[in-house]
């Protein structure tokens, strides 16, 4: 999520919020490579892309043009381009989730067509590609208050982004042979005005190189009162920033690396060694040779070995797993004379071995349930309990009912002064059962909660059930507040309808 | 020439309206979940407003007021006296039009040094929402949609206009918007649609109901779920005695639970004689004003004024409810309901 909500026009459409970018080589069979994206930052469980964007992943060749502080990567034509674009959705059967279909076209103009969530993926006939396109756990480590510079917990903890993984014969589609070091960048652009003139391509939504650029170094938190450049970036053309706006890019990138640098009060870059490096990351894209080895560790070595004036010595990219911001906070502030580490080294879910490779997505429902067994008969329990507004439970001071039936609403008001506001969704008194969402009240989102009283021999056994979306740290209170809830209230049965023998 | 049609082709393809409100549904719950576990921090209680606001408006649940109001009471707990609790609680007034408590809100925040932006952004909705000094709340909206040329500043700018009756100049405001949007997000351009057919029908001292309609339509095409459209249309198809198509329109959108869907079809369901079933949506919607009103009096006084008034069967209700609206916020158009209320309700006492 390193390029997540980094400007007012991703802030319109989250499914066009590009968080990440991905270069590996596949750890399933090293003779592939994995270019993937991620867009729609901290996005719920039924997500889907948008139908009004292409999504593209492009690859030019690079080569180093230059050591030391005259670093320089320079690419060349021709694109090497693989596109998505999504459908509307289609109806699943009855009770079913919707179903989304999109198409991948490749760069040697072969398309594919895929489904949204289809763990497999597609294939090409030819076995040179392979795409998936789904939900996934966002594998970001944010770990820092980056403005403060503090370690901290990961702040994307149980995250899920939309991702698009394709992974390809690499020999096939990048000949290396004729040269390993690429360049990527990945970008939403939307699908063009009806009646538009050729030649008028619509505005880019978002790009994203390597890690960070908008959010951390053209938006350096140190830098007070500086204008926020990142919407005007994003509108620039990759590969090719336009040369009027070169020198803005530049001073601000220069700005910006010399106040990280001056964080720790230790001046670890030249001015010439920190120019280079502005100027590197002038150049956004991210570097990878295919024909080293690509590893969690080695994201920007390419770069900083450049820098350094020696030649690199692994294929750089990024994979699932690289901690790219430690990585990226170590080199600009003390340029790797001491590691920074984040307040966790793990991402929520760590990355597969096999593909798609990014971990299933963070779903888990939680559930509380409690019960007991009372001495008198199920009718009897049920007058009183069954009754959506009836305050029988110790916890309850008062509770207000609005309308009847299913949808009334009862505002709870605890006897701690909390407010609850639960809505009726079904009522089967036959059953002697009731169901009800939490509208607000209960720290937790998608809470369904069941009551039933069942008979039980002579007497009666009371359930009380529910369950929620879960969200990592928070769990623990919510269980907590649930439990408590449902113990205290049941076993204050026992004091009105006796314990069953 | 004012043509929905001469508008296409400057109108940026969007995300598919089904799509976008279940993005939405998911980015709001996910929202929730951040808030719940970490409350205070630093735009995860901005998020769940913004995501909460696009839920009120453009699905019309209405229960988004409930949610917010406790997020305000949990954020009160989790960061009291800040700032910025201060600005998100006026921003949770302002939505439900209690806006003593908004302004009250926004001082608070001032002292305690809110950003002077956000500050000043939000007592210029406020104002305009209650009608206050318009004219120079125009000066300000012209001054902002020019220098920043965005959408939504285009759109307070024309909706401004329209309350001032300046109905052409409220009419380019709005197509400039259509002609300024890049986004791909379709709740703006929907909103857009929607503010036209509202001063084509509502607003514009000659209605054009079928300009009107073309607007709603437009705005039903891109986000097929927006149900305040869904009314105003069916409202215009009810008129022009094609209760048929009206019908249409307001069955999909009966469980979203606003009252006002459930009393426009049960009028639409006695022009068609099926008098049983209209009675069971207005016993509906007057349960569904009374809760409403119960826990938001402010927000929904206008609208409860509004079906009191009419198949509601109540004036005195109406006329309480539209001269607390009106009290509240004294614009012209507050002020002429409770005048057409006031004067149909000494009628009624004439008669009898």
């Amino acid at each position: 999520m390193s390029d997540h909500i980094d400007g007012p026009r991703q802030i319109g459409d989250p499914s066009a919020d590009l968080t990440d970018l991905f270069a590996f080589t596949s750890p399933e069979n090293p003779s592939r490579t994995v270019l993937a994206a991620n867009v729609f930052p901290t996005c719920g469980r039924d997500a889907m892309f948008s139908n009004a964007i292409t999504h593209s992943i492009v690859v030019r060749r690079a080569k180093v043009n230059g050591l030391g502080d005259a670093t320089k990567f320079v690419t060349s034509d021709p694109e090497i381009r693989f596109s998505v674009r999504f459908d509307t959705l289609e109806r699943g059967a009855a009770g079913q989730k919707p179903i989304q279909r999109g198409t991948c076209t490749f760069p040697d103009g072969q398309t594919l067509r895929i489904v949204v969530n289809d763990e497999k993926g597609a294939s090409t006939p030819d076995g040179t590609f392979r795409v998936f396109a789904g939900l996934r756990s966002d594998p970001f480590i944010l770990a820092w208050i980056v403005a403060a510079m503090r370690p901290f917990q990961n702040l994307l903890q149980n995250d899920n982004v939309l991702c698009i993984v394709i992974e390809f014969d690499t020999r096939r589609v990048l000949e290396p042979d004729r040269g390993s070091l690429f360049g990527v960048i990945a970008e939403t652009v939307p699908l063009a005005r009806q009646n538009a003139l050729v030649g008028h391509e619509p505005l880019r939504l978002d790009w994203v190189g390597r890690p960070e650029q908008t959010n951390v170094r053209l938006n350096c938190a140190f830098l007070k009162d500086a204008d926020d450049l990142r919407d005007l970036w994003n509108q620039q053309t990759p590969f090719a920033i336009a040369d009027g706006l070169r020198p803005l890019f530049l001073q601000r990138l220069k700005d910006s690396l010399a106040a990280y640098d001056m964080h720790d009060g230790r001046q670890d870059w030249t001015p010439a060694a920190l120019t280079a490096n502005a100027n590197m990351f002038l150049d956004d894209f991210l570097l990878f040779d295919v024909a080293k080895p690509i590893t969690d560790t080695s994201h920007m070595e390419i770069e900083k070995s450049t820098l350094d004036g020696k030649t690199y010595q692994t294929g750089g990219g990024r994979t699932v797993d690289a901690n790219v911001i430690d990585i990226l906070l170590t080199w600009i502030v003390n340029r790797d004379r001491e590691l920074l580490r984040g307040g966790t080294t793990k991402a929520t879910k760590p990355g597969m071995t096999t593909f798609p490779y990014f971990a299933t997505p963070n779903l888990d429902l939680q559930h509380v349930s409690d019960s007991i067994n009372l001495e008198a008969p199920p009718d009897k329990v049920w007058e009183l309990v069954g009754q959506f507004g009836g305050n029988w439970h110790p916890l309850i001071a008062q509770i207000r009912l609005i309308g009847t039936g299913v949808g009334e609403l009862r505002i709870i008001e605890t006897i701690d002064r909390q407010a609850i506001i639960e809505r009726l969704d079904h009522l089967d008194n036959s059953a002697r059962s009731y169901r009800y969402t939490n509208i607000a009240g209960i720290p937790a989102s998608d809470y369904t909660g069941t009551f039933q009283v069942k008979p039980n021999g002579a007497g009666s056994t009371v359930e009380w059930r529910a369950q929620y979306l879960g969200n990592g740290q928070g769990d623990l209170v919510v269980k907590t507040i649930v439990s408590t809830l449902f113990k205290t209230g049941l076993e204050s049965l026992k004091q009105r309808f006796g314990a069953a023998k | 020439m004012r043509t929905v049609a001469g508008l296409d082709c400057v109108i940026t393809p969007t995300t598919d309206g089904e799509i976008a409100i279940i993005n939405l549904g998911s980015a709001r719950s996910r929202s929730w979940s951040r808030f719940f576990a970490d409350p205070a921090r630093d735009g995860v209680a901005e998020t769940v407003i913004e995501n909460e606001q696009l839920t009120l408006q453009f699905v019309g649940d209405l229960s988004a007021l409930d949610r917010v109001a406790l997020l305000a009471v949990q954020l009160d707990q989790a960061k009291p006296a800040s700032a910025r609790t201060r600005l998100i609680q006026a921003q949770v007034a302002s939505m439900a039009h209690r806006f003593s408590d908004a302004r009250r809100y926004l001082a608070e925040a001032e002292i305690g040094r809110a950003p002077a932006a956000e500050v000043d952004r939000l007592r210029l909705t406020i104002d305009q929402a209650c009608g206050n000094d318009l004219h120079s709340v125009l000066d300000v909206r012209r001054r902002i949609a020019t220098e920043t040329g965005g959408i939504e500043d285009l759109v307070a700018l024309g909706s401004l206009l329209a309350d001032l009756r300046d109905f052409d100049a409220a009419h380019d405001a709005y197509r400039h918007a259509l002609q300024a949007y890049r986004d791909v997000s379709p709740f703006p351009i929907a909103r857009i649609c929607f503010q036209l057919g509202m001063l084509w029908r509502e607003l514009a001292p000659n209605p054009n109901p079928a300009l009107a309609g073309s607007w709603y339509r437009r705005a039903i095409a891109i986000l097929p779920m927006y149900t305040k459209a869904r009314v105003h249309l069916a409202e215009i198809c009810s008129a022009e005695g094609n209760s048929g198509e009206a019908e249409e329109l307001l069955r999909p959108v009966v469980t979203i639970g606003d009252p006002e869907v459930d009393w426009r079809l049960a009028d639409v369901l006695a022009d068609q004689g099926k008098f049983e079933e209209s009675e069971e949506r207005m016993k509906a919607a007057h349960f569904g004003f009374e809760s409403l009103l119960e826990r938001h009096l402010l927000a929904f006084a206008d609208h409860g004024a509004e079906f009191y008034a009419g198949s509601g069967g109540d004036l005195r209700r109406a006329l309480h409810l539209a001269g607390v609206n009106a009290d509240n916020r004294p614009t012209p158009r507050a002020l002429e309901q409770a005048h057409s209320i006031a004067i149909s309700a000494a009628d009624q006492v004439v008669a009898l």
